[in-house]
């Protein structure tokens, strides 16, 4: 959290991340020549390197897409989303690397401007086989780039956080496009079944790994894979059943759905609040946060909000809709209509008798 | 900030990483990283055509014949008792970049000359990325032309064509699809095209191309190159090489 703009609020978890990031890139790029050497000391070395940096970038951007889903099937891997956006930088700056030598070694010292010989040279952009997968390349880094350009929390907050999501929900594109880049082009030259094994695997697991997610998140909010969900029963005051405050454990929530949005119902202290489940930093799931010194606080990178107001502590100025919410015996009511950001709502009481 | 709650463990990037949480990411991230790790040494063995013969020579100067047709190149008296062979070997000329030699090198066309360059080789096809060159008079014992070339009949040859400055060992690999838009580059840049073919003994043969009239034909292949392509037309062995002479428009793509 921060109410100024800092390049990067670095802790000791931030350290440590980057440490081993870049620690491991940097020992990939130089065992990839390393081990190139081996085998000949007539080398392309350009070559090499075009080759070391496009498949360490495709590699990081596997684990990068594995990230997100990995945290929501188990918390053990938030860690790794804690600095998510350092991996997604890193990723596109090997990609740079990969497009300027690339654009170096095959484009310049011709009769064209480099960047028009990308993109003119190979112009079969109607056939399958014979497409340039160059192109392919080229979209996804603009894409990456605006990712990266756009990953400080300035951007965030200015683009708002749904536009800069949907903006970032971009790197599907850029993987798509960046698979096709690969099967058009290095897999069409080098023909090694070891090569499109691997890039198989990848693609089933990326693809299998978000449906497996997609499924047990449905599961969890009660939708049906097909067809409409059950409405959920209001009563005349507006207020929608969400179950036993038994079925809470302290300082933790449950998630309910109510109008097609999710929302967080907190247990602390002997009391119930209802607030949006979604974090006003990056979208971050509430609900699956703690109450941690009478704040809520999110999983993704504790961002916290007091929970009877939905306002962050002071001086942070965050703010999430509250709900209305009472009990009847056990049960817990919510109403189905938020109130505004950070309007105060008194929790409801639990009775210990 | 208070301590947290030791059976409920929560992790907060600013907080630091609760015990049992910080034991599986130390046996998570070790083998994550060496699992990304190990790409980086079973990737390089399996490049395809990464390790070939093509090399840098370090010879700096050639004298010899300085011919434009059907591409650049230079023909070399060959020393010592040559048999059968053909007086010369041929070199295929290139500019430093991805173009022909420079316009001064090429008014010499048809004189000796004295030119230097960088050569690269791969099996028995040469090329000169060529700097300049610099007339010189005729050797005074010793054959000075080559024969014309004689015809080994009509052949019908399936193949590849490349440039002919990256396939010798300037690029590895300096052919296929990878490789297609720097080819298409050379060869606009006026880089002689080359057609690589593998005979059923698994040799590679190579053939300069030429139209009917015997000029090059770089502008009419650029669609046709790293791609696998079928030319029929007349073989001709022209110095230690081989010509392959055949109107491009019946060049067929397969």
């Amino acid at each position: 959290m921060g109410v100024a703009y800092k390049a990067v609020q670095w802790n000791r978890q931030k350290f440590v991340y980057d440490i081993i990031l870049l620690t491991t890139v940097v020992f990939y790029l130089f065992c990839f020549e390393g081990i190139s050497l081996q085998f000949s000391s007539d080398l392309d070395i350009k070559g090499i390197w075009i080759r070391a940096f496009g498949s360490a970038a495709f590699i990081l951007l596997h684990v990068i897409l594995s990230i997100g889903p990995l945290s929501r099937l188990s918390p053990k891997f938030l860690p790794l989303l804690y600095n998510r956006r350092h991996m997604g930088v890193t990723m596109f700056i090997l990609a740079l690397l990969h497009v300027r030598d690339a654009l170096a070694w095959y484009h310049d010292f011709g009769n064209l401007e480099p960047l028009v010989s990308l993109f003119v040279s190979n112009t079969h952009y109607t056939d399958f086989i014979r497409f340039p997968f160059e192109a392919l390349g080229g979209v996804a880094l603009v894409i990456l780039f605006l990712m990266a350009a756009t990953s400080h929390d300035f951007w965030l907050t200015n683009l708002t956080a749904p536009v800069w999501k949907a903006l970032h929900m971009g790197v599907y594109l850029a993987y798509g496009l960046l698979v096709g880049h690969v099967v058009l082009g290095a897999l069409e030259t080098n023909t090694h079944p070891f090569l499109t094994l691997a890039v198989g695997v990848g693609f089933v697991w990326i693809v299998g790994l978000h449906l497996i997610t997609a499924l047990r998140e449905a599961q969890k909010d009660g939708a049906p894979l097909f067809g409409q969900p059950a409405k959920p029963q209001v009563d005349a005051d507006g207020y929608i059943n969400v179950g036993s405050v038994n079925d809470i454990p302290d300082n933790r929530a449950k998630i309910a759905v109510i109008a097609g949005e999710r929302v967080a119902i907190f247990k602390y202290d002997g009391q119930i609040s209802a607030i949006s489940n979604v974090c006003q930093h990056q979208n971050g799931p509430l609900g699956e946060g703690k109450i941690v010194d009478g704040c809520i606080t999110c999983p993704w990178h504790g961002y916290q909000y007091l929970p009877d107001s939905g306002i962050s502590p002071p001086p942070f100025t965050e703010k999430i809709p509250t709900f209305n919410v009472k009990l009847q015996g056990d049960q817990i009511l919510v109403s189905a209509i938020p109130n505004l950001p950070g309007t105060p709502v008194a929790p409801a009481v639990i009775d210990q008798a | 900030m208070s301590s947290l709650d030791p059976q409920d463990e929560f992790f907060i990037g600013y907080l630091g990483v609760p015990p049992r949480l910080k034991r599986f990411l130390l046996g998570f991230i070790p083998i994550l990283v060496l699992g990304a790790l190990a790409f980086a040494f079973i990737l390089p063995p399996l490049h395809f055509d990464q390790f070939n013969l093509g090399k840098r020579t370090k010879v700096p100067e050639f004298e010899g014949l300085l011919v434009g047709q059907p591409s650049p190149h230079l023909l070399v008296p060959r020393t010592g008792d040559v048999g059968t062979v053909s007086d010369f070997s041929l070199y295929l000329l290139s500019g430093t970049g991805k173009t022909s030699p420079k316009p001064e090198v090429l008014e010499h066309v048809d004189q000796w000359v004295n030119l230097k360059g960088t050569p690269f080789h791969r099996n028995h096809l040469t090329v000169i990325a060529t700097k300049s060159a610099e007339p010189i008079e005729p050797p005074a014992s010793g054959p000075t032309q080559p024969d014309e070339g004689s015809s080994l009949g009509e052949f019908s040859l399936s193949g590849e064509i490349v440039d002919g400055k990256c396939y010798p060992g300037v690029m590895k690999p300096g052919r296929t699809k990878t490789h297609r838009t720097c080819a298409i580059r050379c060869l606009s840049g006026g880089v002689p095209p080359v057609f690589v073919v593998h005979n059923q003994a698994g040799d590679q043969l190579y053939f300069l191309l030429s139209d009917l009239d015997g000029k090059a034909v770089n502008d009419k292949v650029l669609d046709l190159v790293a791609d696998p392509v079928q030319i029929t037309g007349e073989v001709i062995q022209y110095a230690d090489a081989f010509v392959l002479k055949a109107d491009p428009a019946t060049y067929k793509l397969l």
